[in-house]
């Protein structure tokens, strides 16, 4: 600026300078003198404050050219929470995308419009025009039911200067915090339920031979007790096996291990459940040894959670099936079952600790939860794979594959 | 009333239809979900919230014809107050078919669920969104996503279909069923009903955008062979336009 400024007066001064020569002895060589005397000094007034002004807070060049940061658009787009504001005549100024992903909307499309014509929630739209109304500050928490459902958690604020701006509205997506607190919500129903019945069980069965009894009957009430422990056991087993796998403490017992005479080992000892449930058990599985590096004992709990997860969910005059067969260098083992199926939405979920698919459909049976997430640890710790298909009331096929030699994840 | 005041009156009583629209929407989730889980509080909740929508009804429709009446509205104006009188007539049946399943939840609240349900609420997830997809077309004027919106309707039928003929089996098997089964196939037809409305809000979209009346479920070529022999038609009756090589016939 200042180098603009000298260059300004340099080249007027040139231009008198010229002037007055050419005006050597001329009657207005005078009046130009007194001109050119005049341009000096308002440019001197103009110069004086440039001048003056320390060092330090002239512009410098680099700052007087365009930025090349970030815009607050950007910026606001980076946050991880949704932020809209709304001005005093109910129109978006901002919709940030955020936002724009917590309410299923484009965010581009927003401004301009109505919060209503972008975001059809009723209870959003009675907080936001009761804070333009009243100047009030609150924070809800609701549903918002569009493409996905989001618990979302919703703040508004008056935005004041000497009039009313309009108002800000700050979203948080609660949807996950939500869902899981009702599954340790649910984990903790379930076990504590899986715990009473035996518990209960047991109660009675003590104050009854403590009341006296003949020798049959307290041997087997005594079987009972036994039996009601190990399935206590069982559980605390389950608990603890998971908190170690979760924690990569498990230690992998490996040996060479049939998995055909293994698999129909597991569905021998189902057998009976299956038919008191009138479920037709299949196992299928080739007589010639198909030995793979492996725990036994964890592999068999692998093929005992999917045998119980599959008959838990199967009816009368349905089929379970366990397939074993080796299959591109691997071992894959399938169980599938003709039952009640898994909804899309709950199968991404169903490896996860404490969820059980369906509380409603699963009451009088339902597991901890754990089953298959503990599957899931097995079988990645041996280096293998799990996934599942499912279609509702269809049936679910579970398919785990195991490599032949063990490869650790 | 200046035109300036006009448009200010017309744009808010379009935001009151999607308003309408959204408290609707909201009806149909929490209804099926107190069925779902046979909460008695959620449907009363249900049935009394309806009132604040006959009121918004009452509203538009006070607002849409003073506008007729006061300002002789043209062209798209004359077709977006035509519409939205269209549209909230469907709107607040759709309000009272929640209310409708509300009730019914009411009704079965001390008996045993009949199976789980997993159809209904797939009905209703579809009926929403085809909801949802109507009243966005209608908020951006967007005939294009109106004539994408009724062909999810055939999947709604399909699921129509499908429940129907699991719960005549259930009433067929055990004569104690009936009335619980018979209160379900209820719910399922006010589920495929609201797929209905929704296409015909399509239809009010698509005439509010394009300016020509069109059924939407019935191909234009057909649907320009009734406004064509119109006359014919209103003194022979029902059959009367043939098929044309190619047309849909209505589902």
């Amino acid at each position: 600026m200042a180098v603009r400024i000298f260059l300004g007066a340099a080249l007027i001064t040139i231009i008198v300078a010229v002037f007055l020569t050419a005006l050597q002895g001329h009657a207005l060589r005078d009046t130009v003198l007194v001109v050119a005397v005049v341009i000096a000094l308002v440019l001197a007034v103009f110069l004086a404050p440039v001048l003056q002004r320390p060092l330090a807070d002239r512009p410098s060049e680099a700052m007087a050219a365009p930025s090349t940061g970030p815009s607050l658009g950007h910026i606001l787009d980076a946050l991880p929470a949704g932020v809209i504001t709304i001005a005093a005549d109910g129109r978006i100024v901002v919709f940030n995308a955020a936002a724009g992903e917590m309410f299923g909307v484009v965010a581009d499309r927003a401004n301009g419009r109505t919060l209503i014509e972008i975001v059809r929630n009723s209870e959003l739209d009675r907080r936001v025009s009761a804070t333009l109304r009243d100047g009030t500050t609150e924070t809800i928490e609701l549903m918002h039911v569009g493409a996905v459902e989001r618990r979302l958690q919703v703040m508004t604020r008056p935005l004041d200067g000497d009039i009313k701006l309009g108002v800000l509205v700050i979203v948080t997506d609660q949807t996950r915090m939500r869902e899981l607190e009702a599954l340790r919500r649910e984990f903790v129903s379930n076990v504590s339920h899986e715990l009473r019945t035996p518990l209960t069980s047991v109660k009675l069965m003590v104050e009854t031979l403590q009341s006296g009894v003949d020798l049959a009957a307290q041997e087997q009430f005594l079987a009972n007790i036994a039996a009601e422990t190990e399935r206590m056991i069982a559980l605390v087993e389950d608990l603890l096996d998971l908190a170690r796998l979760e924690s990569g403490k498990l230690e992998l017992r490996l040996s060479t291990v049939d998995v055909s005479e293994l698999c129909r080992q597991a569905v021998a000892a189902q057998r009976p459940r299956a038919k008191a449930a009138h479920i037709n058990l299949v196992c299928s599985a080739s007589q010639t040894p198909l030995m793979i590096l492996a725990d036994r004992d964890k592999l068999y709990q692998v093929l005992t959670n999917l045998l119980d997860n599959a008959l838990r969910h199967t009816h009368a005059q349905d089929n379970v099936t366990l397939t074993v067969a080796p299959r591109n260098g691997e071992v894959t083992i399938e169980v599938a079952d003709t039952g009640s199926g898994i909804a899309s939405s709950a199968l991404p979920h169903i490896f996860e600790r404490f969820y059980v698919v369906d509380p409603a459909r699963a009451r009088g049976h339902s597991g901890t939860g754990l089953g298959l997430a503990i599957v899931k640890h097995i079988i990645e710790a041996h280096g293998g794979t799990i996934a599942a298909e499912s279609e509702l009331g269809a049936g679910s096929i579970f398919r785990c594959t195991l490599p032949v030699g063990l490869q650790t994840s | 009333m200046g035109r300036e005041n006009f448009h200010r009156i017309l744009d808010e009583t379009q935001q009151n239809v999607l308003r309408m629209g959204s408290l609707v929407e909201e009806a149909i989730t929490r209804a099926v979900d107190a069925l779902s889980r046979s909460d008695v509080k959620l449907a009363d909740e249900i049935l009394r919230a309806d009132d604040y929508i006959d009121d918004l009804n009452v509203l538009i429709e006070t607002n849409c014809l003073n506008l007729l009446a006061l300002q002789q509205p043209m062209a798209s104006d004359l077709r977006t107050i035509a519409a939205m009188l269209d549209i909230i007539i469907d709107l607040e049946r759709i309000g009272d078919h929640a209310c409708d399943i509300a009730q019914i939840t009411k009704n079965l609240a001390n008996e045993p669920q009949l199976k789980p349900l997993i159809d209904i609420p797939l009905m209703a997830a579809k009926a929403r969104e085809m909801l949802r997809e109507s009243l966005d077309a209608f908020s951006h004027h967007d005939a294009e996503i109106a004539h994408a919106v009724p062909q999810k309707d055939d999947e709604v039928d399909r699921l129509y279909r499908k429940v129907f003929a699991e719960l005549i089996q259930f009433m067929a098997k055990d004569a104690k069923a009936i009335g619980r089964a018979s209160n379900l196939l209820l719910v399922a037809l006010y589920l495929e009903r609201i797929a209905d409305h929704a296409t015909n809000i399509c239809e009010r979209v698509v005439y509010m955008v394009e300016g020509v009346p069109r059924k939407l479920k019935r191909s234009v070529v057909e649907f320009d062979q009734v406004l064509a022999h119109s006359d014919e038609i209103m003194q022979s009756g029902p059959g009367s336009v043939d098929q044309p090589a190619g047309g849909q016939a209505r589902s």
